[in-house]
């Protein structure tokens, strides 16, 4: 047999890499990252607009826009899909190495293999209540395949200790570095920072310091890298970054090591600026939510050229015509693509673009979300000063320092800070919903169907309902 | 006192002369037979009858009453009892056969306008069902007996005795006849293989007893007849703005657009189909000779859609002496096809708005709303045409030999060889320059896509089927009326299959536009390249033994059992014994059917068989497979995956049929009328089903569930003449299949969703039937929503469903059963005149009681152009109780529901022909023997409500059939041919 030093495996890689890699394969999948995860976490909210020309996209997209979302809607089931695709595959490698007597390894070994499939598998599980709310908890390869099609629905007090047990297995299994071969793999770092996001989401206040603060203190990451380079392809895996969906491409390769994430969402014009869909563009709201002179709405907002007043990309390049030349007066500027990769790749569609799942100011303005609900108001001050501070860049005209120490004012503070330091990076609505405000928020944004106590949840796909049989119920309200 | 009497005796087919004809006195022992001219002389008393008659042509019986010259003409025995028909590693003359078996004559297929044999048996036979395809060299798809299994439904082909998955390489000029073995006694002698029903296809050998040469011709035009019926550009303006202002948007600035273009126009044309036969064929003493060539042109009714296919075939049987025989037949066929580069859909979709093209290389796109999904479909056409060349070779052969030992055995030794090897060779060329036209005020710019680069690829796939049959027949009349007919045999066949693929992008240099550079190495080894190949194997071996017995020619018995195994199973798996009992009564023969008078014949069939199917199934699904899964990347770094390529079930086995048959043969009136009734009833039990697992994109194949078609067939003839010249027939067949799926999966609380939930297989309801919402109307105010059952979400304007499970409220518990894809009632009518020369025939054919799926209305992701039916679309209270209001983001209107459904019933002409044909007389001494020219119509007019370009049910998809997705148009074909035998 083989053992963990021999394995004939290239690269430096594990033994269980031939289940692990196909993981991660499934991270940049269509339906785990891309088209569903696009419409359902962002253009839902308050903050980002479908996009393109009024009718593209159609019932589908137009309706997670606007609501309600039907059974019938094609992104809820491909997001069903992609999950539970997903977890599928961690639930495979969980039993390879569990069971596969004919791969030899090392206990830390299958520790570390073990740690790292449970991560994923408890951040598809977050992912899944808080799109879905009851799922089905299928934790196991079945025997019988098809006894899969029936497994009934778990409420969120089951699936919430399910995560918060992968996401603490993976946090004290998983490395605190990845190997050199192997950036942007995942670290202690990213289950403690997803872990807390699960805890906060519960209102598990101390929890979600206690593992914040494994992140803070773990010396790994800072907030050094300033926010205009987070974004771009030069700010791939920096310090800033703790789960970062990895992908590349090349001129021959252009997009099966990809993800079609920037392709969605990139410019809809036509010739250089053919870049995609034109999907999920900020929103009015959004844009009037910053502070005067805030240099973070450039770096999220990239404005179409208007008569008389023209625009230009990060790059210096002039930006198409609205209405003539492009259909939407504003694009998600944190996809960006730089015009040398353009040209490298010979692609204008992004596929390279990694997609930033959660990088340190989210862990650090948890935290601080999270000390101000426990009254460790100066904690609290502290950490959303850190952040701002960054923004800031050194103008110290811009931004003020907050400093009240009013429980619910600094509350709106630090809500107010997430929702302009990680615009348009898929926390929005999640945020909106756990906050109680998704009622308040999405009326102002004028989406008058919005009813939290039906649209907080998409509804169970009717495709997943019938293949059930029944099994599965619907959600309420639909 | 003696007369002579003289006369020549024809053919009453081709009008040939017929050498060799027995002419006998009837009751005595005397007689003559025809020279190599057909003519005969005899010396007979003048009251006397003559009796002519030749093996395969009905007897004929003729009163001599003072008549010096009688001009005989005889008739094939094709309707006749005694035609022998095939029954699986052997033969059987109708008369003793138990089981459900129809024959169609091969000059009824080389006659009609179509390159595959298989699309002219549409509507001629009870319980087969053919779907055509208008797209050149395309098979058609083919239903015996309705659905018996979720996983295929295709029928065997046995060509001369090899096993086939399709008679694609035939001349329709080269087949004899074509024999369709439906119940399980006559299939269940192929094994695993025969489940779904069983094509026989016999070739032509060479003529009796001279040298021939028949040469056919046949030249039409193909013309599409039913458009779909789209909006013009003004309807097109109307009905976009209104969807924009049902949706609160800005209105579009159409200023720019101009055009009115019919896209369909642009890309359908009138299409030429020619198809040629010359065989040459001689009889000598101890050897006989074919040898045809056939070339078949299809051009599509899309244009630049081409296919040509070119077939040589040599049949040779030599007689060593009279106890031993060797033969052998090899047909070489050479296909080419150029595919069409557009689809129909892109035709259909387009808007109208947009003008074609400025010059050569620059066209219009699409507005901006659709830019990105559809494409000027002129553009795609042009730029993609004639950029593949694409081809395939198959050579199908078998070599035999025959020993007759003992008097009453025969051991016969069978290997067949069928290879094939396809060769594609593409291009992808750059674009054209587009211009895209301004919009709101923006001038119209050119683009064009620097990031584009030409590309090759080469595909290749082989295939290659070894088989070998080994029989020991014994035929022996004993006396006492007992006749016994016995067969054992063993067979076993071999297939494999292998395909490569490879394309390389250039990144600098262009390739050029022409087939020589397209080969892969044109391109740098450094430029990006995707490669790929698979192959399977598999093999099967059976044993197998047949007794047919009868006694006094009354009473028939019909036994079968065979022994069979697969490879494509487990080990443990892998063998099973079916077996078939047949019974038959020649009532007619009975004693006391003497006295019942207009009745000449009367059997009654019974038949019940056992079989397994493993058609369709991949090869070695009980073993798991490897496949690359998505890989993993880190930094700039990829890593690959593997899973395993499906989940595997280790106890998988074949699927079980098990159907009983009555049938009923009847001649009455002087054989003018014909009857052929059966009644049938097959289970299939461990049905083969791929199981959707919810969470996992890969399949699983196990065994669940239970299907039973039942059915009726009726096939009815009537045959007369008026005067001496003027003959007719009527010929209608009828079918019923009832289908029921009577479990799936009940142990795990499980359906089959099929085209997206559209289709539905369940217990207790007929297989992939549509399963949706019903609609009952429109709600045309406010106030109807407040008074009917709706959605929450539910607007004036949306369609109105019915609430089936009258709980108040539309949900989806109020879906229903909303009809089956699949035509239930099946029909066809061949009517035949013959007037001296002229010969007419007229056949008709349709289905009924299905449904059609307008799928390729259903599409939200873009707007496309509307179909005309939308311009009636609701616009406020009272205008429409059909049409839903014109707003895409209204997705209850999207829910699958009868509104995208329409009858499926059809009724066609299929075919109309006019001919007439010459007697040698005409030609002198030219050595023509007959001549016959026609001119013919097929699909000239069909009655349907279904709006597609063709009512044809798709039914090739079990699970999810019934979908129209702009499916090719099958066109009327006007044709004229020549048919000349030398």
């Amino acid at each position: 047999g083989y053992t963990a030093d021999n394995y004939p495996y290239p690269s430096g890689s594990g033994p269980y890499d031939v289940y692990i890699n196909a993981i991660y394969g499934d991270l940049r999948s269509y339906n785990v990252h891309a088209d569903g995860f696009i419409v359902a976490t962002s253009i839902r909210s308050d903050d980002a607009d479908k996009g393109s020309t009024a009718s593209d996209g159609g019932s589908d997209v137009i309706t997670m826009d606007n609501f309600p979302v039907l059974p019938n809607n094609g992104r809820g089931n491909a997001l069903w899909t992609g999950y539970y695709g997903m977890i599928t595959k961690c639930n495979t490698a969980l039993d390879a190495i569990a069971n596969n007597t004919n791969i030899v390894a090392d206990p830390a070994v299958k520790a570390q293999a073990e740690a790292e499939v449970r991560f994923v598998r408890g951040y598809a599980y977050f992912m899944l209540v808080r799109l879905f709310g009851n799922v089905p908890l299928i934790d196991k390869v079945f025997a019988d395949p098809a006894a899969q099609s029936n497994v009934a629905q778990s409420s969120p007090d089951v699936i919430y200790p399910f995560i918060e047990k992968d996401l603490t297995v993976a946090a004290a299994g998983l490395p605190m570095v990845p190997p050199a071969k192997f950036p942007g793999r995942l670290t202690a770092g990213a289950a403690n920072g997803m872990l807390a996001k699960v805890y906060l989401t519960q209102k598990k206040w101390g929890a979600a310091m206690g593992v914040a603060s494994a992140v803070i203190n773990s010396g790994q990451y800072d907030l050094s890298t300033p926010y205009a380079k987070i974004f771009s392809e030069d700010g791939e895996n920096s310090k800033e970054s703790i789960f970062e969906v990895q992908a590349t491409a090349s001129s021959s390769r252009k997009t099966e090591d990809g993800i079609q994430y920037a392709s969605i969402q990139g410019v809809r014009g036509v010739n250089d600026f053919n870049m995609g869909w034109g999907w999920n563009t900020p929103s009015p709201f959004l844009e009037a939510a910053y502070e005067a002179n805030d240099p973070r709405k450039a770096r999220t907002i990239l404005y179409a050229s208007k008569a008389g007043a023209q625009s230009r990309t990060l790059y210096n390049e002039i930006m198409p015509l609205y209405p003539s030349e492009v259909p939407n007066e504003r694009y998600n500027n944190k996809v960006y693509t730089n015009p040398s990769f353009r040209s490298a790749v010979n692609d204008r569609g992004g596929w390279w673009m990694n997609v930033r799942i959660l990088r340190y100011a989210d862990v650090v303005l948890m935290y601080a979300e999270a000390a101000n609900e426990t009254g460790a108001t100066q904690e609290a001050i502290d950490k959303l000063e850190m952040v701002r501070a960054r923004a800031r860049a050194g103008n110290a005209a811009i931004l003020p320092k907050v400093t009240t120490t009013d429980k619910t004012g600094l509350r709106l503070a630090i809500q107010q800070e997430r929702r302009i330091e990680l615009a348009m990076e898929h926390d929005r609505f999640f945020d909106l919903v756990r906050w109680g405000i998704a009622d308040d928020a999405l009326h102002a944004a004028g989406k008058a169907n919005y009813l939290n106590s039906r649209d907080a949840l998409l509804p169970i796909p009717q495709t997943q309902i019938d293949l059930s049989k029944n099994v599965l119920k619907q959600n309420p309200g639909y | 006192q003696n007369i002579t009497v003289q006369g020549t005796v024809t053919d009453a087919a081709d009008k040939s002369a017929m050498p060799s004809v027995s002419v006998l006195i009837k009751g005595a022992t005397t007689g003559t037979q025809t020279d190599a001219n057909g003519k005969y002389s005899i010396s007979v008393p003048a009251n006397s009858i003559l009796v002519f008659s030749y093996v395969g042509y009905t007897r004929r019986e003729i009163p001599v009453s003072n008549q010096t010259t009688i001009n005989v003409s005889m008739s094939s025995a094709s309707q006749d009892l005694q035609q022998v028909v095939v029954v699986g590693y052997g033969t059987q003359k109708r008369r003793d056969v138990t089981g459900a078996i129809s024959s169609v004559k091969g000059d009824d297929i080389a006659r009609m306008p179509a390159t595959n044999p298989v699309s002219s048996l549409q509507g001629k036979v009870a319980g087969l069902t053919v779907v055509n395809s208008g797209t050149p060299g395309a098979s058609p798809t083919v239903r015996i007996r309705g659905i018996n299994s979720t996983n295929s439904a295709n029928p065997l082909y046995v060509v001369d005795g090899i096993l086939s998955d399709n008679i694609d390489f035939l001349n329709p000029g080269d087949i004899e006849s074509i024999d369709l073995l439906r119940d399980p006694s006559s299939i269940a002698i192929y094994g695993l293989r025969g489940a779904n029903g069983v094509i026989a296809v016999t070739t032509k050998r060479a003529a009796r007893g001279k040298t021939s040469i028949n040469f056919q011709t046949m030249f039409g035009i193909q013309h599409v007849t039913n458009k779909i019926d789209v909006t013009d550009a003004t309807g097109f303006k109307k009905l976009y703005s209104a969807q924009l202002s049902n949706l609160s948007a800005a209105p579009f600035d159409f200023t720019n657009y101009t055009g009115n273009t019919d896209w369909q126009d642009q890309i359908l044309r009138n299409a030429n189909i020619n198809t040629n036969t010359l065989s040459i064929s001689n009889t000598g003493e101890k050897s006989s000779t074919l040898l045809s060539i056939g070339y078949n042109n299809q051009d599509g009714v899309v244009k630049y859609d081409n296919y040509k296919k070119y077939i040589v075939r040599l049949t040779e049987e030599i007689s060593l002496n009279n106890n031993i025989k060797v033969g052998g037949n090899i047909t070489g066929f050479r296909f080419t096809s150029q595919p069409s580069p557009v689809s129909l859909n892109s035709a259909i979709w387009a808007s109208p708005i947009v003008p074609i093209q400025v010059n050569d290389n620059t066209y219009y796109s699409m507005p901006s709303f659709q830019r990105a999904q559809v494409g000027n479909p002129v553009a795609a056409l042009n730029n993609r045409s004639n950029v593949s060349v694409n081809g395939g070779y198959r050579a199908v052969g078998s070599i035999f030999a025959e020993v007759k030992f003992l008097k009453d055995f025969t051991f016969r030794s069978t290997g067949y060889i069928d290879l094939g090897f396809n060769n594609n060779r593409s291009y992808t060329p750059l674009p054209f320059r587009f211009v895209n036209i301004g919009e709101n005020g923006a001038a119209n710019t050119t683009t064009f896509d620097q990031t584009a680069r030409t590309s090759v690829r080469q595909e290749q796939a082989e295939y290659r089927s070894f088989q070998q049959d080994h029989t020991l027949s014994y035929d022996k009349t004993l006396e006492g009326g007992h006749k016994i007919s016995a067969i054992v045999g063993f067979t076993s066949i071999y297939s494999a299959s292998t395909t490569q693929s490879g394309s390389r992008s250039d990144s600098t240099v262009n390739i050029p536009n022409s087939p020589d550079f397209w080969y892969i190495n044109v391109a740098n080894a450094s430029n990006p390249g995707n490669f790929g190949g698979a192959g399977s194997e598999s093999s099967s071996v059976g044993a197998f033994a047949r007794v047919n017995y009868s006694y006094k020619d009354k009473y028939l018995l019909n036994a079968t059992i065979r022994r069979d195994g697969s490879s494509k199973f487990a080990p443990q798996n892998r063998w099973g014994t079916f077996g078939s009992v047949g019974l038959g009564w020649v009532v007619s023969d009975e004693d006391f059917f003497k006295s019942i008078k207009g009745i000449d014949f009367l059997k009654l069939r019974a038949a019940w068989g056992k079989l397994g199917n493993a058609n369709g199934l991949a090869d070695n699904l009980y073993r798991p497979g490897i496949s690359n899964a998505g890989t993993a990347v880190f930094g700039n770094n990829v890593y690959s995956s593997i899973q395993a390529a499906y989940i595997p079930d280790p106890n998988l086995h074949w699927e079980v049929v098990n159907g009983t048959d009555l049938g009923l043969d009847m001649r009455a009136l002087d054989n003018r009328v014909t009857a052929q009734l059966n009644f049938y009833n097959r289970t299939t039990t461990d049905i083969l089903t791929s199981l959707p697992i919810p969470n996992d994109s890969r399949s699983y194949f196990t065994n669940l569930g239970k299907i039973t078609n039942k059915g009726i067939e009726v096939s009815l003839g009537w045959n007369d003449k008026i005067g001496s010249d003027f003959t007719y027939s009527i010929s209608p067949n009828f079918s019923y299949n009832k289908n029921v799926v009577n479990s799936i999966g009940d142990n795990i609380n499980f359906q089959i969703l099929g085209n997206g939930g559209v289709n539905k297989t369940e217990t207790g309801n007929s297989i992939g039937y549509f399963y949706g919402y019903k609609q009952t109307g429109i709600y045309q105010s406010t106030a109807d929503l407040g008074k009917m059952p709706r959605m929450s979400n539910s607007l004036p304007g949306d369609i109105a469903y019915e609430d089936v499970n009258g709980d108040g409220v539309i949900s989806p518990a109020d879906r229903t059963y909303l009809g089956t894809p699949f035509p239930p009632y099946s029909y066809g009518l061949n009517v035949t005149m013959g007037y001296k020369g002229f010969d007419m025939q007229l056949e008709g054919q349709g289905v009924s009681g299905n449904k059609i799926y307008t799928q390729r209305r259903t599409s939200t992701f873009a707007v496309l152009n509307y179909e005309s039916n939308r311009l009636n679309a609701w616009t406020g209270g009272g205008t429409s109780n059909v049409e839903p209001i014109l707003d895409n983001s209204r997705g209850n209107n999207y829910l699958f529901s009868t509104y995208y459904l329409e009858p499926g019933d059809y009724f066609r002409i299929r075919t109309a022909q006019l001919g007439y044909t010459f007697g040698p007389s005409l030609f002198g001494k030219t050595g023509i023997q007959k001549l016959r020219i026609y001119v013919s119509g097929q699909n000239l007019k069909t009655w349907t409500k279904a709006t597609g370009y063709t009512p044809e049910a798709q039914i090739g998809n079990i699970l999810g059939g019934g979908a129209d997705n702009g499916v090719y148009p099958v066109p009327a074909v006007y044709s004229v041919g020549l048919n000349v035998t030398f």
